[in-house]
Parts: structure tokens; sequence; C-alpha cells
């Protein structure tokens, strides 16, 4: 039977979300009892991804407007005479307007995966390899970073489990973060487009600043400005707030608490993830209690390349609500796990300058032999000293630095590791 | 005869459009629906899976996909409602049961259609789909009543079906 426009108003509601319990009821007995609504259904999923996906490819394709001088023979020996004046700026302005919006890749850590504007996934990035508009980077790991220079000289850095698109738009140099860590050092030369990262819940658009963004899909958004400025919006009414050096703003899709920029808080030297109570701050699948424990924490398998699986969960610092925590000599981490196995498990961590960008990433294998008997819950503590930079430009020590996120990793699915704590701890006195 | 690593690539590549608009009933977002068809491509060259035939490799796909979908959904607060599993299956069964051959024609037509549409449509379509506006957003962007964009929304994908349809009729076979 034809579907009458009214039904698909009703189709249309309930993709929408707006439909009570019984509404909904009633369109899923439709869908289960009427091809025709069935169909209808097919048509919009399908037509909705195929506009999402023209829509990219038509940002991809279109081509930067270039200003194109009009030229009066008439005033040709006036002309001659003002050009050969300003011909510093006038070729200094086509050139930057001739620019169209690309980033290069200067440096790469850990997996990565490069998506073309048209949805086909292309060879990993390399250094030297350019990202274009409609083209998409994620890294896929814990321990993975990107880092990129845009062709106006300023600097982007994607770290940890990120996804970044290029896209178009007309005023800005535009990015949109679907979700991870974004570190920006952004200087605007006179005459260049802004800069302006889109997140699900935020647009952060600035001129000159160095600042970071942490973001988990539609919950949260966190912005840290360590010196310039930029202005956050909020998608979800529209306000704005100036973030100044030194300060952070928090934005989520709740209109509840005014936007408001604060300080950064002074720094502490220990950090407890209260994970119950911080979901926003913790990545991995969560467990029933058992006899055992009240906190259980499944590490999350993610695919990082071909026939390659890890099984992490990860605990930002940042979303927990916490002050920076500054990494001492003497501090150490404590965490209380569960491995099924006598496989390894790897932890690591992301750091930050303090009051600064992206300092690196350092990790520490704990062998089996360590991790007590399989299937027993056990306390692990590592000294922070023991923990090793994961790329050799790194520094040797994190210590001086800010802790950004702890992951843990098992790389065996048999290992069913699970964590049911996290701390950082400070050193004890007279260490 | 089980389909080779290209072969598995060139199958789902040429089903793109279902595949992702499977996992889209399930997440509601073109963006994430983007990303679960990608790992579903990565899963299945992982070889993680043998497939016998082309018929289980889309069956695969599509139970992978609203999988992701589903697990995505998990980790969000403000998730929306799902459609019921039974619902979603029956919907997999149906786009599986479709030619596959006649995908590539439907979706070409479909692009095709696209861009015939006049600015103020397509940019309906781009608002509620591509900017993942909700209806109430685009409405209020419009300065129109709610009722109304789904009115123009509904006729629009009416519109859009029977072009397909128009142009795959009209096609030399």
């Amino acid at each position: 039977m034809a579907l009458n426009e009214e039904q698909q108003a009703q189709l249309l509601r309930h993709l929408n979300g707006e439909l009570s319990p019984a509404e909904a009821s009633g369109v899923a007995q439709l869908l289960k009892e009427d091809a025709e609504a069935r169909a209808f259904l097919r048509g919009v999923a399908e037509q909705a991804v195929v506009v999402a996906d023209v829509e990219r490819l038509a940002q991809h394709r279109e081509p930067a407007k270039v200003v194109r001088p009009v030229f009066s023979p008439v005033k040709w020996a006036v002309a001659a005479a003002i050009i050969l004046v300003l011909a510093g700026s006038f070729l200094f302005t086509v050139q930057s307007v001739n620019q169209g919006h690309t980033a290069e890749v200067i440096a790469i850590h850990g997996p990565n995966q490069h998506l073309g504007a048209d949805g086909v996934t292309r060879p990993e990035l390399a250094p030297g390899a350019m990202l274009r508009v409609g083209e998409k980077l994620r890294t896929l790991s814990s321990r993975s970073w990107v880092r990129l220079k845009l062709n106006d000289g300023s600097y982007v850095m994607l770290t940890g489990r990120s996804s970044l698109r290029m896209i178009r738009d007309e005023s800005h140099r535009a990015f949109l973060l679907r979700y991870g860590n974004l570190w920006a050092t952004i200087s605007t030369p006179e005459g260049a487009k802004p800069f302006s990262v889109l997140t699900e819940t935020a647009r952060i658009n600035t001129s000159n600043a160095q600042f970071d963004i942490e973001t988990k899909f539609q919950e949260i958004s966190v912005v840290s400005v360590d010196s310039g400025s930029v202005t956050t919006e909020r998608l979800s009414d529209g306000s704005q707030v100036e973030v100044a050096a030194d300060h952070q703003t928090i934005i989520s899709m709740s209109q509840r608490r005014a936007l408001a920029a604060r300080r950064q808080p002074e720094p502490v030297n220990q950090w407890n993830c209260k994970m119950l109570s911080s979901p926003e701050a913790v990545f991995g699948k969560w467990l029933a209690p058992n006899a055992n424990n009240a906190v259980r924490l499944n590490a999350t398998p993610l695919l990082i390349g071909k026939n390659k699986t890890i099984y992490a969960a990860n605990f930002s610092v940042r979303s927990s609500g916490s002050p920076p925590v500054m990494i001492e000599k003497g501090s150490r981490f404590r965490i209380r796990l569960t491995t099924k196995t006598a496989d390894p498990v790897y932890v690591g961590i992301t750091t930050k300058k303090h009051r600064g960008g992206f300092f690196g990433k350092y990790t520490e294998k704990v062998e089996g032999d360590q991790l007590g008997q399989a299937g027993k819950t056990r306390m692990i503590e590592i000294p922070v000293s023991d923990f090793v930079p994961l790329d050799k430009s790194l520094s040797p020590s994190s210590v001086g630095t800010e802790l950004t996120d702890i992951w843990v990793v098992s790389p065996k699915e048999s290992a069913e590791l699970e964590i049911h704590k996290v701390e950082f701890v400070a050193r004890e006195v007279g260490q | 005869m089980a389909p080779s690593e290209q072969g598995i690539l060139q199958r789902l590549m040429s089903q793109r459009d279902r595949i992702s608009a499977a996992a889209w009933l399930v997440v509601r977002d073109a963006h994430i629906a983007e990303d679960i068809f990608q790992n579903v491509a990565l899963k299945a060259l992982a070889k993680e899976v043998a497939f016998d035939s082309d018929g289980a490799l889309m069956s695969w796909a599509f139970i992978t996909a609203r999988r992701e979908g589903i697990d995505w959904l998990r980790r969000q607060k403000n998730a929306p409602v799902s459609l019921d599993e039974t619902i979603l299956e029956l919907l997999e069964a149906e786009w599986a049961s479709e030619s596959l051959g006649q995908a590539g024609g439907r979706s070409q037509a479909l692009r095709d259609c696209l861009s015939e549409l006049p600015a103020k449509s397509r940019e309906l379509l781009k608002m509620r789909y591509f900017d993942g506006q909700r209806c109430e957003e685009v409405a209020a962007s419009l300065n129109t009543k709610l009722d109304a964009i789904y009115k123009r929304l509904s006729r629009l994908h009416q519109a859009l079906k029977f072009c397909i349809e128009t142009k795959l009729t009209q096609a030399p076979s």
C-alpha cells in the first residue's frame, strides 16, 4: 500500500527522534507490516548518506576564488607606476588568495588512516604527503600522532584516537574535529583567512593563538588556550565567549550553565580518575559489577591497521574535570586491573608542556609475570621514570610536564583486560 | 568461490551507499556512518572472517555495520532511539536481496538527481543530512514551521525516488 504524506512525515519525525514511546511503537508496527514504509525509510537513508557524500566532494572540488584585477588601457601609464610601487604587496596578495587550503604532513607516529574526499581509503599518510579540503585523517591508536603544517605557516597536531577533516569555509581555514585531541599553533599572516575548528558542540575561531581541544562527539569539548586568544561559540544556543591566554572553557550541548572562560587552575601533583562519576573522561566498555570489583571497565577493541587489533582503555585527565596534573620526579602510576592471560600489558601517557603545547607520548611494557596470577585482580605501580619516549625525537623524560591522558592496552583479546582504578600518585615526602 | 581481497574491496565499494545507509539508520549521522563503512572495509580486509560468497560478504557487512552503529550509540549520552533490531534486519535483508548489479546505477542516478534539484531544496537536504541539524534547527534557520520542514523533506525524498526510477528505466540496458 502506498504511504501517505502523513505516514512519511511520521517516519521522518522518528528519524528526528521526536516521537513519544507510543508513537514510536506505532511506527515500529508500520515498519514491520508495510514493505512500502521500509522502502521509504531505506530511500531516505540512502539519500541522506549520498547528500553528505556529494557535499563533501563539492567542498573538495570547489575552486578557490581568485580576484582578477580590472585593466584599463586609458589609465595604463598611471597603473604601471602604481604597479611598480605596489608590486611586492600585490604579488603577496595574489599568492595568498591563490593558495588553497592544504596541509602538509611533517611528522607521524603510530597508525593513521587517510580517507579521500570521495570516501576511498588512501595509503597511510607519511611525511611530505598533502591533505586537502574534503579529506579526512584518523589517528587510530592512543600512541599515534600526526603533525601538519598549514600553507599559512601554522601548525596543527592530531594525537591519540582522533578524526579530523579539512572542510571548505568561505571565511576560514576550517577543520572538523569529530573526536579526539587537536593541538594548534596558529599564526595567520595578514590577508589570510583565520583558522577555525568545528566540533560537535562548538566552533573555535582564531587568528593567533596556541591552544588545544579535546572533544568526544556531542558530549563535551574542552578548549585550553596557552597564548593569544580564541573565540568559542556553543552551537546549541549560539552563545560566544573569548578565551584568553591561560584560560579554558568547557562546552557541552547542555545550556544549563552559561558559557564561560575560566583561568586554568593551578596544577596539582596527584590525580584519581573517578571513573564512574566522570564517564566523559573514560574510553572503554562498562561491565556489570561482580563480587570482586564494583568498577569494571573492559578494554575496547581498536582496529589499528590491516590484521592489527589492540584492546585499549583510555583515561583523560582534563575531561575528568581535574586541574592540570604535573609530573614530578618520583611520581608513580597506580593501576588496579585484571587480565586473564600472562601476556604483557602496555601503559602509556600523553604529556603537554606546562602552559604550552603537546610535549610527547611515553610508554611502559608491564610483563605478564608482574601482573600476578592470571584472572586475579592486581594493583600495579609504575614509577614515572620507567616510561620511555615513543619516538626518538622526544625528550627522554616527561618530568616537569603536564599529564593529559593515560591508556592501558593489551594486544590480546583473550586477556579480557579490565581496569578498576587509575591513580597518579605524588612522590612521597623525603623522596 | 571465495572472493579475493581485491574482490572484497570492489564489492564493498559497489555497495557503499547501502552499507553506509544501513549504518545511518542506526546512528542518524552521515559522517559517523561513513566512519563505520570504513571500519567495515578494514575489518573485511583484516581477514578476521572468511567469506564463501558475495552474499556471505554482504550479509556480514550489513550485520557488522549495524553492530558498530549500536556500539557507537552505547557510547553516546544523547543517542537517538534506535529502531528495533528485527526491523533493521528486515531492512538489511531487503537491501541485500536487491540486485547487486543495480546498486552502481542507482547510486549514480541518485547523484544525478541531486544535482538537478533547485538550490533551495539541495540546501535543505544539506542542512539536515550533511550539517546534521535537527529538523527544529532547520526550521528555525529557515524561519519556517517544523511541519512545513517535514512536508518539504517528505516531498523531496519522494521526488528523488521518482527521479531515480525514471533514470533507471530510461537507461540503456
